[in-house]
């Protein structure tokens, strides 16, 4: 288990570095989502500390179920982060009509005062 | 009172998406949305003892509304108020009083929330909504600064939500409450979250251009009241844990300092509003038990000045001094600088001499030049030429608008009407000397323009590593 920990934080740094040193802007919306998913897996890691199983009352013996709760709240922001991630790519289309290769200080030198 | 309370913070989405199917009702039904928050967050402020509500059994939505949730909603309600009244008469379509509308909503909720999950929802539909309000112009310019916001705000709250569920790890509870004894990269990781999002100190240096270049009551709305909901969540937990409470008084003076300098040297009319907001939060950080009033006083002042920073001729403020602007825009320009640098009769004295009250000592030099810094910077406004003959294309909804929010400056001035004894009453009019003095001898000559190097988007990002292990080695401590 703490491998899999290690391995999921590793998914969140590679995203957050992604974000700092990638020059295009689609790289780093991508490296954005690369990060939320390192994030959703640490809520499924924490889910699945004490037990895998879904915690349905079958009647039968009692087993180590997964936490329900971390669950459903990561749901809620998985449809925020994608809903986020869409409007960004939206700004990013518009963007890409002036600036065509996306390139993070083109376009920063292009649109501030 | 659940019931009513239920209602009251699901009224604007309802609203909010009626409004884009009955479009002709647009202005009336957001105005009537805001009164009700302004009618409910009237009696919160009055309330003595808070109501706590726990929806959904228990592991669901945990509500706390009490009198310092009671003046941020009052702050709220006056500043939609305001923003509706002047845009009034304009041509804007349902879509954007449908998004003003949820962006009241998601604000209120931010201020009555009690536990990690609920914040993140409402600070991430305030993100989504003010992106919309941001970019609606559409241009290239407006699209990039929205998204560049949109962004900013998301990268922190990916950290933040990786703090939240070390808290839920520790307390199997995501409750406010469950921060004091949480690990400390929890700490570190919601503070990176809420600071960025509140724009306090260096990781609020997105927040100057995306408050300059927005349209003008979209930056009212964001500069008074749209950060105030990262601000609030800080000044909660400060005063529900006590090992919390330095580390927010200790990035208050920071920003109140860092805003200031840049207030001082900027001569942008709107970037110079957008940096005095950032050190105008370092006050609301720095007392955490007064924050309320605080931030009542600056949403009005702030939202004002922005409105009629809109309607003077230029943004320059070089160019401003050489024509003479109307005095009937003059005046309430006058009296809001007047306000934020703490002048008696206005709610800006009574805010400050309270937030002064409750420095701790080490806090009090810092936040003395803070203040000092805040009067030479509006000096710039109270000194501007004017001439009753100089015209103004000043809308009736403008007019409308900042005389509300100068009539709240005046009653809010009751609140704490205990502040005029002479010391009180003396320190302020030092301070304001002072700054007048430094102005008139020094600032008005200084043209140094402040580098603008750190608010570039990669540094932004940056920075908020920097923070991140800042925080990480200050709760270690």
């Amino acid at each position: 288990m703490p491998i899999l920990e290690a391995f999921i934080f590793a998914t969140v740094f590679c995203g957050f570095f992604g974000i700092i040193w990638k020059r295009n802007l689609m790289m780093k919306i991508l490296a954005m989502d690369v990060m939320s998913t390192g994030v959703i897996a640490w809520y499924v890691w924490v889910a699945a500390r004490d037990g895998l199983l879904a915690p349905i009352d079958t009647g039968g013996e009692a087993v180590d179920y997964a936490d329900p709760v971390p669950q459903a709240v990561i749901l809620t922001a998985i449809v925020i982060g994608f809903s986020i991630q869409a409007l960004i790519l939206v700004g990013a289309m518009k963007l890409s009509r002036d600036t065509p290769t996306l390139e993070i200080r083109e376009i920063e030198k292009n649109n501030t005062p | 009172m659940t019931a009513i309370s239920i209602a009251w913070i699901t009224l604007p989405f309802l609203v909010g998406f009626s409004i884009y199917l009955l479009p002709q009702l647009s202005r009336y039904l957001a105005v009537a949305v805001s009164l009700v928050s302004l009618g409910y967050g009237m009696q919160q402020v009055l309330r003595s003892s808070p109501v706590t509500l726990q929806l959904l059994d228990n592991f669901g939505v945990t509500l706390t509304i009490d009198s310092l949730s009671g003046f941020f909603i009052l702050t709220n309600a006056l500043v939609t108020l305001a923003v509706l009244l002047y845009c009034w008469a304009g041509d804007r379509p349902a879509f954007f009083f449908t998004q003003i509308i949820l962006l009241h909503g998601s604000v209120n909720s931010a201020f009555i929330c009690a536990d990690f999950i609920s914040l993140y929802v409402a600070l991430e539909v305030i993100g989504i909504a003010a992106f919309l309000l941001i970019t609606y112009p559409r241009s290239n310019r407006s699209i990039w600064v929205g998204l560049r916001y949109l962004f900013v705000s998301n990268t922190a709250m990916l950290f933040y939500l990786i703090g939240a569920a070390m808290v839920y790890q520790t307390h199997q509870s995501f409750a406010f409450t469950g921060l004091a004894q949480a690990p400390t990269e929890a700490q570190a990781l919601i503070f990176v979250g809420l600071l960025t999002k509140g724009g306090v100190f260096v990781s609020g240096l997105w927040l100057p251009l995306t408050h300059s270049e927005s349209e003008t009551p979209v930056s009212a709305m964001l500069s008074g009241i749209g950060v105030k909901a990262g601000v609030f969540p800080l000044v909660r937990c400060a005063l529900l844990a006590e090992e919390i409470d330095p580390l927010v008084r200790l990035f208050g003076v920071g920003a109140a300092l860092l805003g200031v300098v840049y207030t001082v040297l900027e001569q942008d009319t709107k970037r110079m509003l957008a940096f005095s907001t950032v050190s105008q939060l370092g006050f609301v950080l720095a007392a955490p038990e007064v924050a309320g009033f605080y931030a009542l006083t600056h949403g009005l002042v702030k939202s004002a000045l922005f409105l009629i920073a809109g309607n003077l001729p230029s943004r320059n403020l070089k160019t401003l001094r050489l024509e003479p602007i109307a005095t009937q825009v003059w005046l309430p320009l006058a009296v809001a600088s007047f306000s934020i640098s703490g002048f008696p009769l206005l709610s800006g004295f009574g805010a400050k001499v309270l937030t002064m009250k409750n420095l701790l000592p080490w806090q009090v030099v810092a936040m003395n030049l803070a203040a000092v810094g805040t009067a030479i910077s509006f000096a710039k406004f109270v000194f501007l030429p004017h001439d009753t003959q100089a015209e103004s294309k000043a809308k009736p909804g403008f007019w409308l608008a900042v005389g509300l929010l100068v009539a709240g400056l005046f009653v809010a001035n009751g609140v704490y009407y205990e502040a005029y004894n002479p010391t009180n009453i003396i320190k302020p009019l030092a301070t304001i000397a002072l700054g007048w003095l430094a102005y008139g001898l020094v600032f008005r000559r200084v043209l140094v323009q402040p580098p603008r190097v750190l608010e570039e988007f990669e540094h932004l990002i940056g920075v908020m590593s920097l923070v991140a292990i800042a925080l990480f080695w200050m709760v270690l401590a």
